[in-house]
């Protein structure tokens, strides 16, 4: 038991050591995020101080861009775990690894939602007043409420879920389906709804005509899952970028014709040594052990030996016996480490099954001995029902973030930008058409109220943005990366342009009283943010620069030893990774 | 590709070390310099005159007080105020009487928009003058509209009132069915009413607040359809010379910055038997006040006999119990 | 410039920057003052609980000096004072009472002084069926003429009431019709508002709303 927690707290202690190490893009990155953050906190310091009078906020628009990012980023979270649906329920298996980026975000955007909330609050000194059984707490009355259970609840479903199976996969155990399958599908209700409650804090508002429409909550969930999905696959290329190794000598190297190892016939020794780093061997009979060894090799590779190269058409599969493989793919003119394995790991089966060209390239990082099957005799080995389910589930766990799986994305952010286009134009229509006298906070939107039009060029610069991201969405133009980056930044920059400021203030001008006060965020409030968003990108790069190296089989409980500095391949005499 | 030479340091780190010793230094001083600027960002909550005391941050919440707490709070709110204003003022917790539920009658013939009522409150409900705290807004409108949104509320004639207009005075409507209570997170807001089991009803209707409970969030003002309440953006500023001493807990004791405020009926005199500050200084006598379960108050004469009589928003469902009717 | 040098690079990048940002926070720039327009107090004229008139009944209650009121001074006991009238049937207010001016009704329909005023007895009223009324009881004078607003006045609904409305802790006061209305001009007069709200942010006004007719 003690050892269990020892375990884990060792775990703990080397992730976040990992977070503090990397090369000097990553230290530029913290850097200016850390500035950023530290200017909100200065900020927040002020308001914390002297009130929200610091704000551009009044009594007469008494919500501003504090609860506009906080509407925004709830979006995020909810659409974050959407991507799990095309893993888990249709069993997309190119988009595996990238659900545990998509929680991660959702994680992310929490907090942030958690930081803007408390930082709009008059008194957060008073917290605790929340807090069911010991504070007074409003359910299920206030909408508030709600929203406080549901997105801590949330947090907490994501928090288990990325850090079981990341634990999982830390010490090299496969992760129990009980412990985060039904989790998963609670998540998924959960996100829908975390975004809906939200939305009925200001739809079950009847004194703000503006608000309190049926149309308030569809349209969350669609803009929402435009710029989540959006945002993802911004964030994944970034990912797929920056954890690539690139440099000039490597991809000649890896271009260059490689010496042919040494090998002999694989014995039955060899799959008593394999056996011993793959349980799910011993239940192999001895028989079909036999047949497997007919045109089995092993291989004596020397540090830095290229076995396999990405593209080619051959289909053999390898196991580690001894030693150390890693296997990179290259993707967009780079690299990337997509894992790294110890003795009994496999590698080359995918292609060896399904008969595809190599997905990757694999290279010995240190002098090892590998063991080769012909596919023939893969399959064979694969009769066994242990055998069969432990490759089939390795073969799911890669780490690729193919372009395949970028363009699932971006058809849910196609579906959905259409659908929320299709409400706005719902929404015009009720509001402008019948002429009736609520429309007052409609015309100050789009068109200007009395002389008042502070929004009006704010609402139609994300209309045009979102209906051009429509546009490009449906048009095959946005199947290339560059158009499709571009598509994702102006659906982004759009719907957060109508979902904040264009759903939050317009509510409160007029005011129930006719009177129109306008509202400009002032320079603290603008800090503030800059210092969450900030907060909330320095959270993500953390979680990432914990999750990568564990899902690349780089950071393991194997490797213990190694200082985290090795891992990250940052130390003095190499500081090539 | 063989490792580069490692360049000749006269520290050589032990193998396995993982780190040198410079480099040690340098992160120290990253993370010193860090730690400092994290200390230093926090500088100007030394501004902050008004930080919760241990005291303050544990208070119980008004419904779970028990009368020797609230005793010890009256206490600390009068020794504060005293501190802060050189005036030793009359703090008392006031329960609702029985059999008594308050209506406010405005008769829309007579008011002429002179706004007396908008600065009697302020002056009785020791309100922030700066950033200005007014709960009543006097709207003006043209006759023959109730549409809120064709009304002035910065007008500033020679003379009122001014022909062809009417003047409809806005606070607090007291409802029956309030938005605001609704939505408060904490509850630090409701309504004295209650229902007993044996169907009696108790309180006098009043929406009050417990300005030392909410935790400004501001849902309750956005959630109101009348615009009755106001938050304080900073430290409320009152002017020593017009302290009203007289105050009540839930009425116009001090309040501090970062909290909800609103009408209450002035809460400290109607507990009392009197009438509200708004109402004694009207000059025409527009504004009525009373106990409707009384058959022979006024505002029981104006609701049985007056023909037409109205509440704002009505469709709303908030049920108020502020009526506006008329004269001719 | 290899990864290492650009590492220690930007870590000194990174403590400079600590180090500007410090400097930063301590200076004044973080505790600038919160800058507020100046609201200037409102005049306590406009927290006057006051009646806008004072009648005579109650400078017979206060005591005061009342020798401006003395008829007998001028006026014969039990003899009417003459009207006279212009070519337009309009009453001419004597110059001794120049301070009243006539305004009791349109189309002159109050042109007769001794339509309210007891022509045998200046010191009483008289209702226009003959009864007497005393100055103090003023208000059943005008109920004679104004019964609506008179049945309202004796509910409370018309007119002011100050003082307490739970009549167990103490007792109300009803002011009198003169106390607001002026017997010869009864319409009430209008007057200069107190100032308007200051909103923390600029309310800019809003459309001037055209009167309906």
């Amino acid at each position: 038991m003690t050892k269990a927690i020892r375990n884990y707290f060792v775990f703990l202690w080397r992730c976040g050591r990992i977070a503090f190490v990397g090369d000097w893009r990553y230290y530029t990155w913290m850097g200016v995020l850390t500035v950023i953050c530290l200017l909100g906190l200065n900020a927040y310091a002020r308001q914390f101080a002297h009130g929200l009078i610091v704000t551009g906020m009044s009594n007469e628009v008494s919500w501003g861009m504090y609860i506009a990012n906080f509407t925004f980023f709830v979006g995020v979270a909810a659409a974050a775990v959407m991507i799990v649906i095309p893993v888990y329920i249709y069993g997309n298996e190119d988009m595996h690894d990238l659900v545990i980026f998509g929680e991660l975000l959702a994680v992310a955007a929490i907090f942030m939602c958690l930081a803007f909330v408390t930082v709009d609050l008059g008194r957060p000194d008073r917290f605790w007043h929340l807090i069911p059984g010991i504070g007074q707490f409003n359910f299920p009355a206030s909408m508030l409420s709600w929203d406080v259970l549901v997105l801590n609840g949330y947090l907490l479903l994501n928090v288990h879920i990325c850090g079981y199976l990341l634990y999982c996969r830390y010490q090299g155990k496969k992760p129990s389906k009980w412990f985060y399958i039904p989790f998963v599908f609670i998540a998924i209700v959960w996100a829908v709804s975390i975004h809906t409650v939200t939305a009925f804090l200001y739809v079950g508002l009847g004194g703000r005509p503006f608000w309190n429409s049926a149309i308030v909550g569809p349209r969350f969930i669609a803009s929402a899952f435009t710029a989540g999905p959006a945002l993802i696959i911004l964030a994944l290329q970034v990912v797929r970028r920056v954890t690539s190794t690139t440099t000039v000598t490597e991809a000649a190297r890896l271009q260059g014709d490689a010496p042919t190892p040494p090998s002999s016939p694989a014995t039955l020794a060899d799959l008593e040594l394999l056996a011993r780093h793959l349980p799910e061997l011993a239940s192999v009979s001895s028989q079909v052990r036999k047949d497997t060894l007919a045109g089995a090799m092993v291989l004596e590779l020397a540090a830095g030996h290229v076995l396999l190269r990405q593209g080619e058409k051959e289909n053999e599969a390898y196991f580690v016996l001894q030693g150390r493989v890693v296997v990179k793919r290259e993707e967009g003119g780079r690299f990337r480490i997509i894992r790294s394995g110890g003795p009994g790991e496999q590698f080359g089966e995918i292609s060896g099954l399904a008969g595809t060209p190599r997905l990757a390239t694999a290279i010995a990082e240190e002098p090892s001995r590998v063991l080769r099957l012909p596919a023939g005799s893969l399959r064979k080995l694969m009769k066994n029902p242990a055998m069969n389910k432990i490759i089939r589930s390795r073969m799911t766990e890669r780490l690729m973030i193919t372009d395949r799986a970028l363009l699932m994305l971006r058809s849910i952010v196609q579906v959905s930008m259409l659908i929320n286009v299709f409400l706005l134009v719902n929404e015009v229509f009720k509001e402008f058409y019948s002429g009736n006298l609520h429309v007052a906070s409609a015309k100050y939107l789009f068109v200007g109220l009395h002389g008042h039009h502070a929004l009006v060029p704010w609402i139609w610069t994300a209309i045009a943005f979102n209906l051009t991201a429509m546009v490009l969405l449906v048009l095959p133009v946005s199947r290339s990366l560059r158009w499709l980056n571009v598509t994702c930044v102006l659906a982004i920059v759009g719907i957060w342009i109508e979902k904040g400021m264009g759903m939050v203030i317009p509510g409160f001008i007029p005011t129930p009283l006719g009177a129109i006060v306008e509202y400009t965020p002032s320079l603290n409030e603008a800090l503030v943010c800059f210092g969450i968003w900030a907060f909330g990108l320095l959270c993500y790069t953390v979680f990432l620069r914990m999750a990568v190296p564990i899902l690349q089989g780089r950071l393991t409980k194997a490797n213990e030893h190694h200082s985290v500095e090795e891992i990250a391949g940052v130390t003095p005499a190499n500081s090539n990774p | 590709m063989p490792p580069p030479a490692p360049s000749p340091n006269p520290n050589p780190a032990p193998p396995d070390a993982g780190i040198s010793r410079r480099n040690f230094l340098r992160t120290s001083v990253v993370l010193t310099t860090g730690l400092a600027a994290l200390a230093a960002s926090l500088k100007p909550l030394l501004d902050m005159n008004d930080f919760p005391t241990m005291e303050r941050f544990l208070q119980k919440y008004y419904k779970e007080m028990t009368p020797a707490d609230m005793e010890k709070v009256l206490k600390r709110i009068t020794d504060e105020t005293e501190k802060q204003y050189g005036l030793r003022p009359h703090v008392r917790d006031l329960k609702p009487m029985d059999g008594v539920e308050f209506v406010y009658c405005l008769n829309l013939t007579r008011c002429i928009g002179c706004r007396k009522c908008v600065h009697a409150c302020v002056a009785e409900n020791n309100q922030s003058r700066n950033p200005e705290i007014q709960y009543i807004r006097v709207l003006k409108l043209p006759h023959g509209s109730l549409d809120l949104e064709k009304a002035e509320h910065d007008y500033n004639p020679e003379k009122v009132p001014e022909k062809g207009f009417f003047y409809m005075p806005v606070q607090c409507q007291q409802c029956k069915n309030p938005p605001c209570v609704k939505v408060c997170p904490v509850h630090a807001t409701w309504q004295e009413m209650e229902v007993d089991s044996a169907g009696k009803r108790k309180g006098d209707g009043i929406t009050v607040i417990d300005y030392d409970w909410c935790i400004g969030c501001r849902y309750c003002e956005a959630a109101c359809p009348y615009w009755a309440r106001r938050f304080n953006f900073t430290k409320p500023e009152i002017p020593k010379e017009r302290l009203n001493p007289d105050m009540a807990y839930l009425g116009n004791r001090p309040r501090r910055q970062g909290v909800m405020e609103k009408c209450h009926f002035c809460i400290q005199r109607t507990r009392a038997g009197r009438y509200p500050a708004c109402l004694e200084v009207c000059p025409t006598g527009a504004r009525k006040f009373g106990n409707i379960l009384d058959p022979n108050s006024e505002v029981s004469y104006i609701l049985s006999t007056k023909r037409v009589f109205i509440q704002l928003k009505e469709e709303m469902g908030t049920s108020p119990r502020f009526f506006y009717y008329f004269d001719v | 410039m290899n990864s290492q040098t650009r590492t220690r690079l930007a870590l000194t990048g990174l403590i400079l920057a600590f180090l500007a940002l410090t400097t930063l926070f301590l200076s004044n720039w973080s505790r600038r003052p919160v800058r507020l327009t100046t609201i200037p107090l409102v005049n306590t004229n406009f927290l006057d609980t006051a009646t806008v008139r004072r009648s005579y009944a109650d400078l017979v209650r206060a005591g005061e000096d009342l020798s401006d009121f003395d008829c007998s001074v001028c006026h014969e006991k039990g003899k009417a004072p003459p009207l006279r009238y212009d070519t337009n049937q309009n009453l001419i207010v004597p110059k001794e009472h120049s301070d009243i001016v006539m305004g009791h009704g349109r189309h002159g329909r109050n042109n007769n002084c001794f339509n309210c005023h007891n022509e045998t007895n200046l010191e009483l009223l008289q209702t226009r069926d003959g009864h007497a009324v005393k100055f103090a009881d003023s208000p059943a004078l005008c109920g004679s003429c104004h019964g609506p607003t008179y049945r309202d006045w004796e509910a409370g609904a018309h007119g002011r009431i100050s003082g307490y409305w739970n009549h167990d802790l103490g007792a109300p006061q009803r002011k009198q019709c003169v106390n607001c209305h002026n017997p010869h001009s009864p319409p009430f007069p209008g007057r200069q508002p107190a100032p308007g709200p200051h909103p923390l942010r600029p309310m800019t006004a809003s459309v001037e709303p055209e009167p309906n007719h």
